[in-house]
């Protein structure tokens, strides 16, 4: 049997949602040898990293083998961002976006410099030749060695190597439900090799074993998360909590979000973030549905800075309950605020369809005026809604409302938008009701250090 | 319509959108290209990864369905909600507060130890307590204790033993295996810890260290450079505002525990007033050492009398102590008195200020609450404390600013009285205060040599052993008097008794609630004390009278010469010369003489009472009237700084001046208070009517509470006219000649002040033609 390397690329079998077999090309980015038999670590091309996984040889095609070429197929690729790994192609693409996300396009330089590598480097050799990356960049575009200090998502490339690409827990036991991360999280490293870890359901506690997880439940009398109820309404709660003044769970929160939200960084402290975590109550505690994080001063109109609805919770309309709570937060801040970017790919789906309920809602609402056609502005439209107004005009865009029609702009609203808008709004029970919020912001540019 | 040509406008924010539904524009669809005007948004994701599969298909599927199908959701991994053993492992139930749960900020730390114990931890416990009892609780915190002492070496056997504290046995066998199972461990710790981030930088790439803490340096953009200047101070500049921060707070520290000294202090009286400690015997055994040198810190000249007055009033304002009335009151007094000279006094008070301020405000509480225990006991020494004080005498020849020039002496410290300070804090109802404060540090006193209860006083020894009653005003003045008649009248001389029938009833405030009767009672009943001379000396009467512990010898001697020299109102020149007060008395004669001149109509100025007695008429009357209003001035003013007054040895004057004296009766005190006001008027303003100005203000603000200050204003004044006319002096006249020539600024002031008057005053006061009624008594004399 030929040796299957990293780098190497072949069509794996996998299950679909339909349950049918599938093919998709993929790419071996590690291979591990357990007592009989090898596993093999995939990446399907054009999926999520989330769906990469441990395979046996059984899945793999071997016909259809592609040797990695050369140059492109060095462990090196592995650091970089994106929840691909990458083609040869597209590495330089991926090189050029590694830094910070809000730096999209950058130089390639260190790209040239990965490229001089011939063969796999040893990790090590990696490390010191990213360094020097970063370094060429410093003096590039004065991007500084260590991430920036603000935002949580932050793609910071000391994470971008072939131990942040793969998933390194495997299960994690919450409460009632066993979750399968989509993404690495550090958690300590003695820990990843268990079957399972198991997390205390209120504190977030991270114990190796269930009976560590028995023991910990007689010390830990916590129902519901460490912070103040901001928000109750029947079972729906929302907790605040200080980054700062709750270091543990923030921490705990932090690595287990980590498990489910790719571009999120760890590298630095909570203390500037706030927590909102959403509970749902029974008579055992309030549970952790899903939460979001948020800069306590954001210099970029951030209103959210992670945000998860947690798998067993997903697609049930409490994403968009997390979403329109924040912008709740921001309508009593009076500001528009946005998500942190970028965005993943299930983030732009649910905020996509919460903008397009939102301004749908607003505009369907308006009623003609004196006989008067309706009308409304874009900034009414963010003001309304806290929206920022860049996301409105690029939700009307998305829905195609907007048209130039006789000299001006207008917004048509068609059949199917608006009976999509009504099918939706239909199936969405769960809403935020103001008044059941008790926030007061807090300016925390008048602390000290937040 | 033609597409291409012409060029849409941006798509404006703030432009109204009408709305349309695609039915009402049956011809939209000609248009729709020129959608590209509006710029494309992006979507925020990363630009791989919008390229997914299974994202594109989710997409596409809604925008061609509108909502999600089912099979066109992006596939996670799966999760499982069905663990069966949740509500074994989860016990208990909890039941949903009514209230919203809101954690405490701080606390909540159970102690309770971070480590779990496993099942291999089971095993061993169980073999243990085949032997002995141990609970897991106690086990894992044993083990606890035992990794978070090792954090950079395993503990040893006999740093667990010390750490421990735990049966030999148990700890032997518990420390055995965890070394063991340490040794075991792939992680650093049996608890399991995020890898915390080395400071040497080399942890930078580690994906398992999470959470490190953000270093202060600012992110700056290269092409701004000034950023990090800028940056830098910022930083700076912070650093500077909290120590800014640190100062105010150890200010507000000091502050504090200021007041926490007066209200030890105050304890400190209550106890020794309910242990009857009136002699200071028990305060002086326990704080000999303390008491050794009594501090009285307030040495104020005559000269400086109106100096003074500024300082008291601003120090009231920056003290804030009571928050009475009476401060504002005072307060705005300065301001009404002098317009014009205002700035300078404050000016200088601030470079004053730090030679009064070291120790000061303590010491005054101490030493005030002090002399009001011991009324009687006096302290000899005190003078001594301040041998360098000079006399303010040669300042006044060489004053351009006229007599009333204040010049700092070196090695002299200056104090100012503080009202209220005291009173306010003890008491909070004004009006109380006045009377019952006074109550509290004076005592009712009686002299020997003109029979009479001279009303609130309380005594000290000045220099040479002369005894010297500071003596207050009160609402009770009145009733006093009535208190004399009765008591005493047999011994009275009569034409004083004459006298003071007219008194009373312009003393009695409309306001005092006390009536001789209650008075006698009170002083019966020994809630009030009341001394009284020995019949010793003179013909004092009704000795034993109230049953009061009875002023000791010295007092009573020192009682009586006072009461000589001021027996009659003759005799003042005598009490000056043996004070030796020649400053005092010249200024006293300059005032007066000032006062001379001061226009007629002025005489109506002085408060009702006043104007009352002296339009009355006999000297005498107007005299014992006004000493007693002016010693209740001076005991408003003077009661707190009263203590540090006797210390000017070189200005006797002062003393008097500031109340000490008034007992003396009519003469000196007297003199010394108008002067002082007078001074403080005069300095300011420039202007004669000097005693006029600082009453001004007092009257305008007159207001129940701030009766008895009013009365001493108007007190003071009178009683200085009087003493001029007694005798003028040289110094007198010098005074009157520079009244003069600062007279062409009076007319300025009068208007103002007597405007004010109008406002605050009862019709009758208005009537005065401001400063000029000052004056008045001189002419009458």
């Amino acid at each position: 049997m030929v040796d299957v390397v990293e780098g190497c690329r072949l069509p794996v079998l996998r299950k679909n949602q339909e349950n049918e077999d599938e093919w998709p090309l993929a790419e071996i980015l590690s291979v591990k040898e357990i007592p009989g038999r090898k596993l093999y670590y995939v990446h399907y091309i054009d999926f999520n990293k989330r769906l990469d996984e441990w395979v046996t040889p059984d899945r793999l095609d071997m016909k259809k083998l592609q040797f990695p070429k050369k140059e492109a197929k060095t462990p090196t690729k592995n650091g970089l961002p994106g929840s691909r790994p990458s083609s040869p192609e597209s590495e330089v693409v991926r090189v050029a976006g590694a830094g910070p996300q809000h730096t999209p396009s950058r130089p390639p330089q260190p790209q040239a410099q990965q490229k001089s590598i011939p063969t796999k480097t040893s990790l090590p050799d990696f490390q010191v030749l990213q360094q020097q990356a970063q370094d060429s960049q410093d003096s590039s575009d004065g991007i500084p060695s260590t991430p920036r200090m603000t935002g949580s998502l932050v793609s910071d490339r000391s994470h971008d190597d072939i131990v942040t690409r793969m998933k390194n827990i495997d299960c994690i036991e919450l409460g009632r439900h066993r979750l399968k991360p989509w993404y690495f999280s550090p958690y300590p490293q003695e820990l990843t090799t268990l079957p399972i870890l198991y997390l205390c359901e209120f504190c977030l506690k991270y114990l190796k074993s269930l009976k560590c997880l028995q023991r910990h439940l007689t010390k830990c009398n916590l129902r519901h998360p460490p912070g103040n109820e901001i928000y109750r309404k029947g079972t729906i709660s929302f907790f605040e909590i200080d980054g700062r003044k709750n270091k543990t769970y923030s921490q705990n929160l932090c690595l287990l979000a980590k498990c489910f939200l790719d571009h999120k960084t760890l590298y630095y402290d909570t203390d500037p973030f706030l927590f909102y975590v959403m509970t749902e109550y029974d008579s055992k505690g309030f549970h952790i549905v899903g939460y979001f994080s948020k800069e306590k001063e954001s210099t970029e109109d951030y209103n959210v800075a992670c945000i998860l609805t947690l798998p067993p919770y997903q697609r049930r309309g409490y994403g968009k309950l997390l979403i329109e709570f924040s912008y709740e937060l921001s309508k009593v801040e009076g500001k528009t605020g946005t998500p942190e970017k970028p965005l993943s790919d299930l983030g732009l789906l649910s905020y996509r369809s919460y903008w397009s309920q939102t301004i749908l809602e607003i505009l369907m609402d308006l009623k003609p005026d004196n006989g008067e056609r309706p009308q409304i502005t874009i900034n009414d439209i963010s003001e309304i809604t806290s929206v920022k107004k860049e996301d409105v005009i690029s939700t009307l865009q998305y829905l195609n409302l907007i048209n130039y029609y006789k000299g001006q702009y207008i917004l048509t609203l068609s059949e199917d938008i608006v009976e999509g808008h009504e099918r939706a709004m239909q199936k969405r029970h769960l809403r935020i009701d103001s008044k059941c919020l008790h926030f007061t912001p807090k300016d925390w540019s008048k602390r000290g250090k937040w | 319509m033609s597409k291409l040509s012409f060029r849409a406008r941006a798509l404006d924010a703030a432009k109204p959108l009408p709305i349309y539904r695609n039915k009402d524009l049956p011809d939209l669809n000609d248009c729709v290209s020129i959608n590209r005007a509006v710029p494309q948004m992006p979507t925020g994701m990363e630009k791989e990864e919008e390229s997914e599969h299974h994202l594109q298909r989710a997409i596409s599927a809604q925008s061609v369905f509108r909502e999600k199908k089912e099979n066109m959701v992006i596939p996670v991994p799966e999760a499982e909600s069905n663990i069966t053993y949740y509500d074994r492992l989860y016990k208990g139930e909890l039941r949903i507060p009514k209230q919203l749960f809101h954690i405490q900020p701080l606390g909540l730390d159970n102690e309770q130890p971070d480590y779990d114990m496993d099942s291999e931890d089971e095993t061993l416990l169980n073999r243990l307590n085949r032997k002995m009892e141990i609970k897991p609780i106690q086990f894992e915190t044993m083990v606890d204790r035992l990794e978070k002492a090792s954090t950079n070496q395993m503990v040893t056997i006999t740093e667990a033993k010390l750490l421990l504290n735990e049966d030999d046995y148990l700890l032997k066998a518990v420390y055995d295996y965890w070394v063991r199972k340490r040794k075991n461990c792939r992680g650093p710790s049996l608890i399991p810890l995020i890898k915390l981030e080395k400071r040497d930088g080399s942890t930078n790439n580690d994906a398992y260290v999470a959470f490190r803490r953000r270093t202060e340096k600012m992110q700056t953009r290269k092409n701004r450079k000034n950023d990090e200047a800028s940056y830098e101070k910022t930083l700076k500049l912070r650093r500077e505002f909290s120590r800014t921060v640190t100062i105010l707070e150890m200010i507000k520290r000091r502050e504090k525990s200021k007041r926490e000294l007066l209200h030890l202090t105050l304890e400190v009286v209550e106890k020794r007033y309910q242990m009857g400690d009136f002699t200071g015997e028990v305060l002086s055994e326990v704080t000999a050492p303390l008491a050794e040198k009594p501090v009285y810190t307030v040495p104020i000249t005559v000269t400086n009398g109106n100096r003074h007055n500024h300082k008291a009033e601003i120090k009231i304002k920056t003290h804030k102590s009571g928050g009475l009335p009476y401060h504002g009151y005072h307060h705005v007094s300065v301001k009404d008195e002098d317009p014009f000279d205002f700035v300078r006094p404050k000016k200088k008070y601030t470079r004053r200020e730090p030679l009064c301020r070291p120790g000061r405000p303590a010491k005054r509480q101490h030493i005030v609450n002090k002399a009001d225990i011991k009324q009687y006991d006096f302290h000899s020494s005190g003078e001594e404390d301040y041998p360098l004080s000079p006399s303010s005498e040669p300042d006044e020849e060489n004053d351009p600013d006229g007599t009333f020039a204040f010049r700092r002496k070196a090695g002299c410290h200056y104090l100012a009285p503080c009202l209220d300070q005291t009173s306010g804090l003890l008491w909070d109802h004004p009006e109380l205060a006045g009377l019952d404060a006074l109550r509290h540090r004076q005592s009712l006193t009686a002299l020997s040599v003109p029979q009479r209860c001279v009303g609130l006083a309380r005594r000290r020894v000045g220099r040479g052993g002369r005894v010297l009653l500071d003596r207050a005003s009160s609402d009770l003045d009145g009733v006093l008097k009535q208190l004399d008649s009765g008591v005493f009248s047999s011994s009275f001389p009569k034409d004083l008794s004459d006298h003071q029938v007219p008194t009373q009833n312009h003393r009695t405030m409309p306001g005092s609630a006390s009536s001789l009767t209650d008075l006698l009672s009170n002083i019966q009943a020994l809630r009030w004390r009341f001394f009284r001379p020995r019949s010793t000396q003179g013909d004092a009467s009704g000795e034993g009278r109230t049953g009061r512990p009875s002023m000791d010898n010295r007092l009573s001697g020192g009682l009586f010469v006072h009461t000589k020299n001021s027996g009659s109102g003759g005799i003042t020149e005598e009490q000056y010369q043996v004070h030796q007060q020649a400053l005092a008395q010249m200024q006293k004669q300059q005032l007066a003489q000032l006062q001379l001149k001061a226009p007629p109509p002025q005489q109506h100025f002085s408060l009702p009472e006043r104007q009352n007695t002296r339009t009355a008429g006999s000297t005498d009357c107007i005299i014992s009237k006004t000493l007693d209003s002016v010693g209740a001035h001076f005991a408003a003013s003077a009661v707190i700084s009263a203590p540090g007054q006797v210390n000017n040895e070189n200005k006797p004057d002062n003393t008097s001046v500031n109340g000490v004296v008034q007992p003396l009766g009519t003469s000196r005190p007297p003199h010394s208070t108008s002067t002082s006001q007078g001074g403080t008027g005069l300095d300011r303003s420039g202007r004669t009517p000097s005693s006029g100005g600082p009453l001004l203000p007092a009257s305008h603000s007159t207001t129940p509470q701030s009766l008895p200050n009013h009365r001493g204003h108007g007190s003071a004044v009178s009683p200085a006219h009087h003493h001029h006319n007694a005798r003028p002096s040289p110094s007198s006249l010098k005074l009157a000649t520079m009244a003069t020539s600062s007279l062409d600024r009076v007319p300025k002031v009068t208007p103002a002040i007597s405007s004010m008057a109008r406002d605050n005053h009862e019709p009758e006061r208005l009537a005065l033609n401001g400063i000029s009624e000052t004056t008045v008594p001189m002419e009458v004399t």
